[in-house]
């Protein structure tokens, strides 16, 4: 488990994270959504205890990051992948591996397996002499995410993994990521890309400077707009959106065309009731379902940005 | 701290190193040029316009001693002469000692705290001998050294500074690229990611930069022997390397120094984003070598075994302080947040 209680992190005037409470529980996939200075990074940082935190505290797998023997065991149960690969260029994909392996104690007889089966998996094996200075942007990102994960750790947190990839190489680590998630590895995903965090996160939280707002995906949507049932039609008719206004359980309704958004605490419900009126007017109803609200909503909406 | 994790970093930093051609270049043309070419460029001179001093095996057998007398005349061979005053003599593997020679003709002798008048002293071995418009052809001097041979000592006892160099210089070089590098390559983060301390990530990069550098240095240093032993030898008559001075500015002081030019250069890595920034700001380390170098050439001190460990004592207190530097500066959150 990853928990933080008052995290802030100052530097000089400027605050970067500013008391961030957090609970990530073992083998959830979270998500830290925000923009660029948000303090996602420095939260990263402080919980793979690579900086220290101004006040409050935090702990991964029970551990303080404040006491420095302590910190040296957290760094030894996590992975880390920096926005920035950082492999060393003139060296081998095997040779990056194998140094990191150890350094994180990997037995010796264990490393060769280990890293044949991470190149293996992300089919990288054949490549395995070549210096890494001679792989695409995508390639080397694989290497990097080997190397997180070439000691096993309980817990990866990864810093815009997609980032820069083609579409190609962006689905292979995506797909990756699917399988850590679903060996039950607790992972901390801080990204801009909002569809990754959809598709990969249990849960999300929104940062800027502090946190905005927590939850999964649906709960974040449900947050701000309840259940909103999308009504297409071929004609609103005069009188529709009044009638529909007016049944219990809707509490807004607006026409967008020749669909009406409707509004209700219980869909279930009001559906029913909405569809019956409608008919009865004459209205010829194409078809009814619920209008999905994305992340890129929630993210636009706490931070204030359009469409 | 872990030595087996040391060795670990120090291990990876060393197989980069064998990859980057300008440290490769450094390793072997460093050495090269400091401790052969620049000597034989130095020394030859030296030596060409130096005599041979060693003095000569005679192989004289005195079969009489000749003591107070005064001698006029004849022809004499192996025969010691002891304050004795001799005109018009030809004299040949004979010994004088306190002796007056007057318009004679020595060859092949040994003559000590003497006088020669007119006449000529040829292919002997001579020791405190007063010539007065005598001639003197072929002699060997057998007490202490010459001028010329106090100059070649003492100029060999720069050449050690000059040596020196080498383990000042390589580190600037390898240190930019170990700690600058990995910085612009940003493989610092995942590396201060791993449960290593940064007294050992700092410990293992700097050994990495440590072994090559004295491995270079002193393998180097047989050769330049060698070539200072063919060199200076026929003039002073003995081997002059390797001695206790040099022993102890090669084994003591060229390491010491070498410490300090590799935590200099850590700081400076801090500092600066460009290699060739950390190798010229690094490269000010040689400023103490130099001027302990310049400060000896103009005689303030002789250059002895003493004097190499007053120095080695002044600049292991040196390397104390900068280490401690360097400590502070290498903390991951000095690295992450701070460095430039």
């Amino acid at each position: 488990m990853i928990e933080t209680h008052g995290l802030t992190r100052t530097f000089g005037d400027n605050t970067a994270v500013d008391a961030l409470d957090l609970k990530i529980r073992d083998g959830e996939v979270f998500g830290f959504i925000g923009p660029n200075g948000a303090g996602k990074t420095t939260t990263v940082r402080m919980l793979c205890c690579l900086i220290a935190p101004t006040a409050g505290t935090a702990y991964v797998h029970g551990l303080d990051v404040n006491r420095p023997e302590e910190a040296l065991l957290i760094r030894g149960k996590i992975g880390l992948l920096p926005e920035v690969p950082g492999l060393y260029e003139s060296l081998s994909a095997y040779r990056n591996l194998d140094f990191y392996a150890q350094l994180y104690d990997v037995p010796k007889g264990v490393r060769a397996e280990r890293i044949e089966s991470l190149l293996r998996t992300l089919g990288m094996w054949e490549r395995r002499d070549d210096a890494v200075g001679k792989f695409s942007k995508g390639m080397k990102q694989k290497i990097a995410i080997a190397r997180a994960l070439v000691h096993e750790p309980d817990y990866l947190f990864l810093d815009e993994p997609t980032s820069g990839l083609d579409p190609e190489a962006s689905l292979t680590v995506r797909n990756y990521l699917l399988d850590l998630k679903k060996e039950g590895r607790t992972i901390f995903l801080n990204t801009h890309n909002l569809d990754d965090a959809a598709r990969l996160c249990d849960r999300v939280g929104v940062m800027r400077t502090s946190l905005l707002a927590i939850g999964s995906p649906d709960e974040l949507a449900g947050m701000f707009w309840g259940h909103t049932t999308v009504v297409r039609m071929r004609r609103v008719g005069p009188g529709m959106t009044e009638a529909v206004g007016s049944l219990p359980g809707v509490t807004a309704v607006r026409q967008e065309g020749t669909s009406l958004l409707v509004d209700a605490a219980s869909p279930d419900d009001a559906n029913p009731l909405i569809m019956k009126v409608l008919i009865s007017m004459g209205g010829e109803v194409l078809s009814m379902g619920e209008l999905k609200r994305g992340l890129e909503d929630v993210y636009l909406k706490l931070l204030g940005g359009k469409r | 701290m872990r030595l087996d994790r040391i060795w670990i970093v120090a291990k990876k930093d060393m197989a980069e190193f064998r990859t980057n051609k300008y440290i490769m270049y450094t390793l072997v043309l460093m050495p090269l040029l400091m401790a052969l070419v620049l000597p034989t460029i130095y020394l030859t001179p030296v030596t060409m316009f130096s005599a041979p001093s060693e003095p000569y095996d005679l192989g004289i057998v005195s079969n009489q001693t000749l003591e107070g007398d005064t001698i006029q005349g004849g022809t004499y061979l192996n025969i010691t002469f002891v304050d004795c005053v001799l005109e018009d003599v030809i004299a040949e593997s004979c010994n004088f000692e306190g002796c007056e020679l007057r318009t004679s003709l020595v060859r092949s002798s040994q003559l000590a705290n003497s006088t020669v008048f007119d006449g000529a002293v040829m292919r002997s071995n001579v020791l405190n001998v007063t010539f007065n418009n005598a001639v003197a052809s072929d002699l060997r001097n057998m007490g202490e050294d010459t001028e010329q041979e106090s100059f070649l000592s003492q100029f060999i006892g720069f050449l050690l500074l000059f040596f020196i160099l080498i383990p000042a210089i390589i580190p600037t070089v390898i240190a930019s690229y170990s700690f600058v590098g990995e910085k612009l390559n940003r493989s610092l983060e995942p590396l201060l990611a791993t449960p290593t301390t940064d007294a050992e990530l700092l410990a293992g990069k700097s050994l990495s930069i440590f072994l090559p550098t004295m491995l270079v240095t002193w393998l180097s240093f047989i050769p330049f022997v060698l070539l200072v032993n063919f060199l200076a030898a026929p003039i002073l008559g003995y081997a002059p390397l390797p001695d206790l001075t040099w022993l102890i500015g090669v084994f003591l002081l060229a390491p010491l120094f070498c410490i300090m030019a590799i935590a200099l250069n850590v700081i400076v890595s801090s500092r600066v984003t460009d290699v060739r920034a950390s190798q010229q700001l690094g490269s000010l380390v040689v400023l103490p070598v130099v001027a302990v170098f310049i400060i000896s050439l103009s005689g303030w001190f002789v250059l002895g075994p003493l004097t190499m460990l007053l120095m080695a004592g002044v600049i292991a207190l040196v390397d104390i302080g900068i280490a401690y530097l360097t400590v502070r500066t290498f903390q991951r959150e000095e690295i992450l947040i701070r460095w430039k």
